[in-house]
């Protein structure tokens, strides 16, 4: 029979739950703001990464 | 065969002259040398008929095939402190506290090739005018005249300028290092390094004509790392690349950086905090804008040499355009996304309450869980016991982004006010791509251990207890300090 793992959080003394308001504004700003910034930041970097190999070094 | 030369100052390098062989260029690697080096050097050793496996891997691939002859061996110097003598009937090196090591400064190896000849070198940053700040360094190991010694250093050549340039140089400096800190990685020779960056033997004098970037990417790859290519905009001002830049080298990485305006690729091993706090820099800061100057190792001058973040000679920190981190496997939230995400951490002040913005410095870097907690471990006293317990109890993946947030006060002396742990491991698109985030009060805990967070149950406050602490300490483990002698 198959034991069911203990959770992390089960071994953590007085681990309380989060209050969901609390993080709200952050869940927003990540799903709106953040996570497609850094998508295009990550997806810039690539280009500017492509250019710059080309580009000799020498002396 | 070994020769010994006091000396009463830096000045007196110039007898090497008198006995080395033209081939080696010894008058002008003594101008370098004194020009370079402090007057704590009180001694050299000077070791003919060195076999140095750098040189003869060129020299059996390429300076053989040629028509003028090229010695085989190499010149070894050994650099000491006034404590050390040597005995030339016994080839006795003594020194009063019989601690050899701690009198010893490095070593510098001379090619006979007539030009550029100053080959594979470790010289301890402690006897280097100039250098300043942190440095990455790996303990190498020296054999001579029978004893076993240790330098703390970064490998540093010149380039050969006829089978490899800059680029060479620096990928050869940066795995070097990786070799001699890290066992995984192993030992890769000048030639090898020559090969590596093509698909194919190019032959004679091709290697010299240049490197692009790409093919320093490939010798990274081919040395079993994981390289990360990351360029600037060179029209545009871009503060997150030079926060990476920072970033990296503060985790332990050396970098392989190129400035394309002068065709020239560095090292970057180090870097200096500015003494004094401007406010130049208004709002929120990172590290980056507390850096003073950069610690690099350029194949054109001895090695540590400082470089200002802005307006030096012979460059400055703001000419360098791209840069290379051979990471390890296993680092897939990139740096961008890190520094994207270490403000927005702000909005979760709710549970963990933080300094203001404008009055906050944030610094991330890459380390491991088990560096984690080893340097909790050794800090217990700062970390309420169920903070310590959540410390080792999560199973954090084997690399993590730690970001530290700290006033101004706490980091001129070295503290936080808080820290999360970011998972390394996480995707670009993970909302949620955090172990811990935690200040002085509370922690939040994430648990990872399901890919399908639920947010009900996947995450956790502790409210923690005061440890009589005002700060925790910021966790500076990777570079050493220069102690200037």
């Amino acid at each position: 029979m198959d034991k069911k793992e203990d959770s992390i959080f089960d071994l953590i003394e007085d681990l309380k739950p989060v209050d969901p308001q609390a993080i709200a504004e952050f869940e927003r700003a990540m799903d709106d703001e953040v996570i497609p910034e850094i998508v295009r930041v990550v997806e810039e970097r690539r280009m500017l990464a492509a250019e710059s190999r080309r580009r000799q070094l020498k002396c | 065969m070994y020769i010994w030369l006091p000396l009463s100052s830096s000045a007196d390098l110039a007898q090497l002259e008198q006995h080395i062989a033209p081939e080696y260029s010894p008058k002008l690697v003594a101008q370098k040398l004194s020009g370079g080096l402090s007057n704590a050097v009180r001694a050299v050793m000077v070791e003919g008929d060195y076999v140095d496996k750098d040189y003869r891997s060129t020299y059996y691939n390429f300076y053989a095939k040629k028509g003028q002859y090229y010695k085989a061996d190499c010149v070894r110097l050994h650099f000491f402190d006034e404590m050390v003598s040597f005995g030339d009937k016994t080839y006795r090196l003594t020194c009063a506290d019989d601690r050899l090591e701690d009198h010893y400064f490095g070593y510098m190896v001379l090619r006979p090739t007539g030009i550029a000849t100053i080959g594979r070198s470790i010289l301890s940053p402690d006897v280097r005018n100039g250098a300043r700040g942190f440095v990455i360094t790996a303990h190498h190991k020296v054999h001579l005249l029978g004893y076993k010694l240790k330098i703390q250093g970064f490998p540093s050549m010149d380039q050969h300028v006829d089978i490899s340039v800059c680029a060479h140089a620096a990928c050869w400096s940066v795995l070097r290092h990786y070799s001699e800190r890290y066992n995984i990685y192993r030992e890769y020779l000048t030639h090898d390094i020559t090969m590596m960056a093509q698909q194919f033997n190019p032959g004679g004098l091709v290697p010299s004509r240049g490197l692009q970037i790409s093919h320093a990417e490939r010798v990274f790859q081919e040395a079993g790392t994981f390289p990360v290519h990351t360029a600037r905009d060179v029209n545009k001002t871009d503060a997150a690349f030079y926060r990476q830049l920072s970033a990296y080298v503060e985790s332990g990485f050396p970098l392989f950086a190129a400035m394309h305006n002068r065709g020239h690729a560095i090292a970057v091993v180090g870097l200096e905090w500015r003494k004094s706090h401007s406010a130049l820099t208004l709002g929120l800061r990172y590290a980056w804008d507390e850096v003073e100057s950069l610690v690099v190792v350029d194949d054109n001058h001895l090695p540590y040499l400082s470089v200002p973040v802005t307006g030096g000679t012979p460059y400055s920190a703001e000419d360098i355009d791209a840069f290379i981190v051979a990471l390890p496997e296993k680092v897939f939230y990139p740096a961008d996304a890190v520094d994207r995400l270490a403000p927005t951490l702000f909005k979760l002040g709710a549970v963990v309450d933080l300094p203001k913005p404008d009055e906050t410095i944030i610094r991330y870097f890459i380390t491991t869980g088990s560096a984690l907690r080893s340097f909790v471990r050794g800090r217990e006293s700062e970390f309420d016991p169920r903070l310590l317990q959540t410390i080792m109890t999560l199973p954090f993946s084997q690399f993590i982004w730690i970001v530290e947030f700290s006033t101004e006060a706490e980091w001129a002396v070295g503290q936080i006010s808080a820290r999360a742990v970011i998972d390394a491991t996480a995707s670009l698109r993970e909302r949620m791509p955090l172990w811990l985030f935690h200040n002085r009060k509370h922690a939040l805990v994430f648990n990872r251990k399901s890919v399908a967070l639920d947010l009900a149950t996947g995450m956790g406050t502790l409210s923690l207890a005061d440890t009589g602490h005002t700060a925790f300490t910021r966790m500076d483990q990777n570079l050493r300090p220069i102690q200037t002698k």
